[in-house]
């Protein structure tokens, strides 16, 4: 069991080496600080406003670039080991697939909580110097946004298991769109109350509900995101990713690799 | 070949990989799919201490053998027991290496970091990895690019530390797909010296490759594959018959219609000199003829079979494609 959990973390360790030295990472962090810098100046513009805008930037800006890391790098972590066969010498050792699997999903795990922490003290440091104090208060939306970006990377490992890197950003960047609306659905029974209800329902109930991380309207008003919600935040997001990540491993590991 | 028979271990005998049936088919086609079979039946013992070449003709299901066993792909049917356990046990890994068949590692890690890694993945403690990445890197040469990025690696730089990280956790059994491709001259004697030293040390080794003069150079049985089949095993002496099959005598001073030169199976001039092919028992009339003709015997060389001459003998020549007679190589498998 020990075993298991070293070889794991020795692939989740390298998985964040990859990462790290991928340079496409970086400018992203580069970009996410700019965005901030944007909002600073922005918010030098508004009258009173400039708080709130400079939270609602940063926050969406760590949103949208931690979500375009968890696609873009999250795809190829398992399918870009399987076109250059660089799992072969791996999966020839004592370490199985599952292990390898949950290992690279533990490896971006930890970049991305590295990237949104140090996009967050970007944004605490920003407040401190324009507004004289931090707000703690934005850990109320920005660990949701890591629960939703986890969510992120496992459709991506489950899509690229079982297709190229290609089609499965494709899939990957479908399911965040929709689920990012996925209150639009609900509300189609108002709109289109020709659609079976029960037909609604399902969709509902199959597709995710980014809604259940977004708190950034919410946090950038100043208003607290009560424990509760925080709870059902995680609730929701160990629950899709038990299945995520499990029909992802189940297809890797019924996979040949040819 | 004589080299690598002294010093060779007892005789082995021990069976550390047992196949029986081992099958495996892939699927083609997307619309209209069929299958294609890559290996059929294989019934292969690889015992303890010996070489194993593993030779055959591109998609003759060398590469299919070493993914399946490594777990690659799974078999169809058949069953497979490496150093006594059941081929999916994870078991016997810790006690293997293999390095594929053009290996892709990390190319934004070095050498020593890939070592490590590998290392970690047996559980070695981080000692144990440093000492073992210090030894292998030496042993293969590279210990000077230990520190270097293997995105600036030839071909030849990566497949060295491909071996390296198959024998990170000194494994008992090593499992080697064309170990010498892409490597040039002093690069593959770098590797045939690593195999030799791996059998000194009583490794077992299983060794594919389509480089023929390396299978007679280093195995000590080979075994021998065709579309997906596996045609005879055996050693090479064995499979061969290395008996002198004729003798090559080098002449000079004469001419090819020298009476009695007839007795010769074949006789073609090389430059100002004659080179004759003759039966054992015709030797000495033959040079009797040249040296009554006046002419001067230059060498006489004894030839063995190949087991170049073997494939294109007894297995009708090369596939399509794959080169005329008298070629070293065949294409990948």
């Amino acid at each position: 069991m020990r075993a298991g959990v070293n070889r794991t973390l020795a692939v989740a360790a390298n998985a964040f080496r990859e990462t790290v030295r991928e340079r496409v990472l970086y400018n992203l962090v580069f970009f996410a600080i700019l965005m901030t810098l944007a909002g600073l100046l922005l918010g030098q513009l508004s009258v009173r406003q400039d708080e709130k805008i400079l939270k609602d930037i940063g926050l969406a800006a760590m949103d949208l670039f931690g979500t375009l890391i968890a696609v873009f790098i999250g795809t190829g972590l398992v399918s870009k080991e399987i076109e250059r066969r660089s799992l072969y010498p791996l999966l020839a050792k004592p370490l199985s697939r599952g292990e390898f699997f949950i290992g690279k999903f533990a490896g971006l795990a930890f970049t991305l909580f590295v990237n949104l922490s140090v996009m967050l003290l970007a944004l605490m440091l920003t407040l401190v110097l324009t507004q004289r104090r931090p707000d703690l208060g934005l850990l109320g939306a920005v660990y949701p946004i890591f629960l939703g970006l986890l969510l992120t990377v496992g459709f991506a490992m489950l899509f690229s298991s079982v297709t190229s890197s290609t089609l499965a950003a494709v899939l990957t960047v479908g399911v965040v769109i929709v689920g990012r609306y996925a209150d639009v659905i609900r509300g189609m029974r108002e709109v289109a109350p020709t659609i079976p209800p029960a037909l609604v329902n399902a969709l509902f109930t199959i597709l995710p509900n980014y809604a259940n991380f977004d708190f950034k309207s919410q946090v950038a008003y100043g208003d607290p995101v009560p424990a509760g919600l925080l709870g059902w935040s995680t609730l929701y997001a160990v629950g899709w990713l038990g299945v995520v990540l499990g029909l992802g491993l189940a297809s890797f590991r019924s996979r040949d690799f040819q | 070949m004589s080299a690598a028979v002294e010093g060779r271990p007892p005789a082995p005998a021990e069976p550390v990989l047992v196949t029986r049936g081992l099958s495996k088919s892939y699927r083609t086609g997307h619309i209209v799919q069929g299958r294609r079979p890559a290996l059929v039946d294989l019934d292969l013992q690889l015992l303890r201490g010996e070489i194993l070449g593993y030779v055959g003709p591109n998609g003759s299901g060398k590469t299919t053998t070493f993914k399946l066993l490594m777990g690659l792909v799974r078999p169809d049917r058949g069953e497979a027991r490496v150093l006594g356990e059941p081929l999916a046990s994870r078991a016997w890994r810790v006690r293997a290496g293999y390095l594929p068949e053009h290996p892709y590692l990390y190319d934004y890690l070095t050498p020593a970091e890939y070592l490590d890694y590998a290392g970690r993945l047996f559980g070695l403690s981080r000692d144990a990895r440093r000492r073992r990445a210090r030894e292998l890197l030496a042993l293969v040469g590279l210990e000077r690019s230990a520190d270097v990025p293997m995105r600036r690696f030839s071909k030849g730089m990566l497949q060295r530390a491909g071996l390296a990280q198959a024998l990170v956790n000194d494994p008992e059994l090593v499992f080697l797909d064309e170990p010498m491709s892409g490597l040039d001259p002093v690069g593959r004697r770098l590797v045939r010296d690593l195999v030799l030293d791996l059998r000194k040390a009583g490794k077992t080794v299983l060794f594919s490759t389509h480089i023929l003069s390396d299978a007679e150079t280093l195995c000590d049985r080979v075994a021998v594959l065709r579309g997906g089949r596996l045609l005879s095993v055996g050693a090479l002496g064995e499979l061969l018959r290395v008996d002198v099959t004729h003798l090559e005598v080098l002449a000079s001073g004469i001419a090819r219609d020298t009476a009695g030169l007839e007795l010769a199976r074949r006789a073609e001039p090389v430059g100002d000199r004659l080179r004759l092919e003759v039966e054992e028992g015709s030797l000495a009339r033959v040079v009797a003829a040249i040296e009554g003709a006046g002419g001067r015997v230059l060498g006489v060389q004894p030839v063995r079979r190949t087991l170049e001459d073997y494939f294109f003998e007894e297995l009708g020549g090369a596939p399509a494609g794959a080169g005329a007679r008298g070629s070293a190589a065949w294409g990948e498998g």
